[in-house]
């Protein structure tokens, strides 16, 4: 099981004497607290809320008010509502089975009532606002539907209400409630642009109550997201109010940590300012934190310099610091909770796209450690989930990694996990074959074009979550690029039938992706498993998808279409198939002034064509050059004149396959191509700035004079 | 420090510029599935032979100075079958490799013999020397120095009679597409050449496949 450590709060301890009895006097006699020094509450409203107290109980509470203790909840005796409350807090703490039953019960809107309708002024009101309070907190903690129902409860504003209230116990037992909300994502988005909020949540974190500057972190933390907010919270104080809460108490570091990432995380303007805080002793410190005895705060305070690292590169950069935050977080992973399961995120985002981090990591035998840690059983769906992250993020570019993945025993344990329950774990497993099939040695040697790994991965193009989909293309993608013509185990998995729908999805992201998975298969191949695609996806199909909205489908669309038409000479016919309505497709998709990617993939395909016979290089021959067309105004011209060398390249290998000299029609096509204006467009490429262009004009005139010069 | 190259007939792609460090530029005709087909020599004393070889390109990364493909030798004595190999390429770039091998059993002066055998390298032999090339700047240069390393043998059991024990010294030339190699297995006969052309497949003209890994 999965359990959100849920804090006891003093109120849940109090005895039932000193509720009901004399006890509770001593509380409306304390000193009293800085929230006195509070501004009022701003106006804040869950936008999710609709109920308020004059509407409460919901209707659901009404419904199953048979039941005795909603009756009990709902008394009109202040104390046998009391005692009922109390119960339903003590039942329900660290249980989430009695959480979720309670809620369904209808419990919550009860106490909510109970809450609104209680007098924050009255002595006798005291000990049933606490407890109401103690409970919604309790129900909102770790439990989403919890929170739901407190907000839906309309709750929420009197929570934020009794912040303001001359007794602390009071002030503490809604600040905890309102912190357990603030930890779900459902919680209501805090308005940082309103003068009145930012004043409240700076209040809040400049009280000497850790409860409530536990609550502004947390406030911070939830709803600190654009880099407008963070830069609000950099410049009105926020951001230095938080760093002096690193020197406070456990709880007031850990959530220092965490709501300082938040405020700099992805924002080098916020990172500088932080940096120069308190001249560099903010920074100092939780460089200092990393060695904390808890794992908690060694945990956030790697996460805070990952941020700070990520988002500059003029801090943290040496390889010292770095290898501390490798080790560390390597380290916290034997943690059994949560922080073990966050150490492999975090991680992740430490070597993501980072080739000398993961060198780091892997001369750290950090595929060894992961290895070890996907043995121990069972794992909870989130830690596999980050471990397979983090094995892909390492092996996304060095072989070294790969080749230590693959020679220990994790390719089994990532492939048995395409099989898992949890959708998330399926995703995370595809997307580390993804990048361990990266390696052109192995895919080379065939070593993940085995039945088991391709039959599970085609099983997955149909899975209900579209992002289980698109990764498990992602690694068919990759697999299918195994270097034999016959790709005979992909062909018997039914995976051509597949991938064949899913280019016909909506999802734009399936599209691309199922293009470029048999774009890939058709790499190479031979003629029967060109036949099987070409019968599947038909020649109407290719031409949809070469003129599709996204570009990134049609780049695809031609690479495949490049492909099809490569190999022996009979490949150049797919070209001409349905009236030749593929080639149609290309040429109207060139004309349309596609993008460089585009047009790089779409000229290979015309030069594959025209390096077939004469019928083929004329038919590219009109597709291009049209008697009709106004010759001095070319379209090809702008192929030959782009500032991408690929692009140009690409260009002269159609012009190329058209003067093969050995072909009988090569003079007339020269001609032509010289009333184009083409011909002298490669002269003045002779000295092309790129290598390859200069010596594929170079080339291509040498054919073109072998038929003389004028 | 900004290294000239010495020689009046360098070409003047051979850059002496200080940084050293840049990629080699992209050459289509060294692209993925680009094949190439020739000999290679294994004469020695007793004999005097030559192996039929087709080569194709799998993948290339210039980014980290990689090249690999398969080797296919066609009529090897003794083998019923062509044998087929897998290669992977270091590709000398001064950034990620530089001219000298430093294992596989190549001294330096092992190195310095074999490249001297490709004319195109005589402009570099001074720099090299002294600093394997470290400080050349190659990225315009016509020629992409490699070493091929045989790693498996795709078709054929380890028993089939060949070593992959050695690796080749390869010059390709952006300008044709043809590449010239020697062997080097100290246990094996000296300076046998490879020597390849681009091939066409029997296409009237240039085709070029692709994928895209992700």
């Amino acid at each position: 099981m999965y359990l959100i450590k849920e804090p006891l709060s003093p109120s849940s301890a109090i005895s039932l004497s000193s509720i009901v009895g004399c006890g509770t006097r001593s509380f409306f006699h304390s000193p009293p607290s800085t929230l006195h020094e509070l501004p009022p509450p701003p106006s804040l409203s869950p936008p999710t809320t609709t109920a308020t107290s004059a509407t409460m109980p919901t209707s659901s509470a009404a419904t199953l008010s048979s039941d005795p203790i909603l009756d009990r909840l709902s008394s009109d005796d202040s104390e046998i509502k009391l005692i009922a409350i109390r119960e339903v807090k003590n039942h329900i703490i660290g249980n989430r089975t009695k959480k979720l039953f309670y809620i369904k019960l209808g419990a919550v809107p009860a106490v909510a009532a109970a809450l609104a309708d209680s007098d924050s002024n009255s002595d006798s009101d005291f000990n049933l606002i606490v407890q109401s309070v103690a409970a919604l907190g309790s129900f909102a903690c770790g439990v989403d539907a919890g929170v739901s129902a407190v907000l839906e409860a309309g709750a929420f504003p009197h929570l934020i209400g009794l912040l303001s209230s001359s007794n602390d116990k009071v002030v503490d037992a809604a600040a905890r409630s309102l912190r357990m909300i603030y930890q779900s994502k459902l919680a209501p988005k805090y308005d940082f642009f309103q003068r009145d909020n930012i004043e409240f949540l700076l209040s809040l974190l400049r009280s000497e109550n850790e409860n409530l500057t536990g609550l502004g972190a947390g406030i911070v933390i939830h709803s600190c997201e654009t880099s407008a907010e963070q830069n609000i919270l950099c410049y009105t104080g926020a951001l230095e109010k938080l760093t002096t809460l690193l020197s406070g108490s456990l709880s007031q570091r850990d959530s220092s940590l965490e709501s300082l990432a938040a405020i700099i995380k992805n924002n080098p303007e916020a990172i500088c300012k932080f940096v120069d805080l308190h001249s560099g002793r903010a920074l100092s410190s939780i460089t200092e934190l990393m060695k904390d005895r808890y794992p908690r705060t060694r945990l956030l305070a790697c996460m805070c310099l990952i941020c700070v690292k990520n988002s500059s590169s003029s801090y943290l950069q040496d390889i010292g610091i770095k290898t501390k935050l490798v080790n560390i977080l390597l380290e916290l992973l034997d943690d059994s909770g949560q922080v073990g399961d966050e150490a492999s995120f975090a991680f992740s985002s430490l070597i993501a796209e980072k080739e000398d981090l993961q060198k780091l990591a892997f001369d750290a035998n950090a595929i060894d450690k992961f290895h070890s840690v996907l043995q121990k059983h069972p794992l909870h769906p989130k830690r596999l989930e980050g471990v397979f992250l983090a094995l892909a993020d390492l092996c996304s570019k060095l072989e070294c990694c790969r080749s230590s993945f693959l020679s220990s025993q994790v390719l089994n344990l990532v492939v048995d996990a395409l099989t898992h329950d949890d959708a998330s774990v399926r995703t995370a497993a595809c997307i580390c074959l993804r990048s361990v099939s990266r390696s052109i040695k192995n895919l080379s040697a065939g070593r993940f074009m085995s039945e088991r790994i391709v039959f599970l991965l085609v099983r997955l193009l149909s899975d209900l979550s579209t992002s289980v989909q698109v990764a498990s293309l992602g690694a068919i993608s990759n697999i299918v690029v195994d270097f034999l013509p016959h790709k005979s185990t992909f062909m018997q998995s039914g995976g051509v039938k597949e991938l064949v729908q899913l280019t016909k999805a909506m999802d734009s992201s399936l599209r691309v992706n199922a293009v470029r998975a048999l774009r890939n298969m058709l790499f190479q191949t031979d003629k029967m498993c060109k036949e099987v695609i070409f019968v599947e996806l038909t020649a109407s199909s290719m031409a949809s998808l070469i003129c599709d909205p996204e570009p990134s489908v049609q780049e695809q669309a031609l690479a495949l279409v490049r492909n099809f038409v490569d190999g022996c000479v009979y490949s150049v016919e797919y070209a001409f198939a349905e009236d030749g309505i593929i080639l149609d497709a290309v040429g109207r998709q060139l004309r349309k002034s596609p993008t460089v990617e585009v047009g790089i993939q779409g000229l290979y395909a015309l030069s594959n064509i025209a390096s077939g016979n004469e019928f083929h290089k004329d038919a590219v021959m009109q597709l291009l050059f049209p008697q009709a067309e106004n010759r001095s105004q070319s379209f090809f011209n702008q192929f030959l004149q782009s500032n991408d060398n690929h692009l140009r390249t690409a260009a002269i290998w159609v012009i190329i396959n058209l003067t093969f000299p050995e072909s009988p029609g090569a003079f007339g096509r020269i001609v032509n191509l010289r009333s184009f204006g083409i011909v002298s467009q490669i002269k003045k490429m002779f000295n092309d700035s790129c290598m390859d262009v200069k010596f594929r004009a170079r080339f291509a005139l040498a054919q073109i004079i072998t038929f003389g010069d004028s | 420090m900004p290294v000239r190259v010495l020689e009046n007939t360098a070409p003047s792609q051979v850059s002496a510029a200080n940084s050293g460090q840049s990629s080699l530029q992209f050459c289509s005709l060294l692209g993925v599935g680009q094949a190439f087909s020739g000999t290679q020599n294994v004469s020695s004393l007793q004999k005097d032979e030559a192996w039929r070889v087709n080569v194709r390109i799998q993948g290339c990364d210039l980014e980290h100075g990689y090249l690999c493909g398969t080797m296919e030798a066609l009529n090897v004595p003794m083998a019923d079958t062509p044998v087929v190999t897998f290669w992977e390429g270091e590709i000398v770039d001064t950034k990620n490799y530089t001219f000298f091998t430093g294992k596989w059993e190549a001294t330096p002066e092992d190195d310095i013999r074999h490249w001297t055998k490709f004319p195109s390298f005589s402009p570099l032999l001074g720099q090299v020397e002294v600093d394997g090339g470290k400080s050349l700047d190659l990225s315009n240069y016509p020629y992409i120095f490699m070493r091929w390393k045989e790693q498996y043998f795709v078709n054929v059991g380890t028993d089939c009679g060949l070593t992959i024990a050695g690796f080749y010294y390869v010059c390709f030339s952006c300008s044709d597409g043809s590449i010239s190699g020697f062997y080097y297995d100290p246990n094996s006969s000296p300076f046998q050449k490879l020597e390849l052309k681009s091939t066409n497949d029997g296409r009237s003209g240039f085709s070029f496949s692709s994928y895209e890994l992700q």
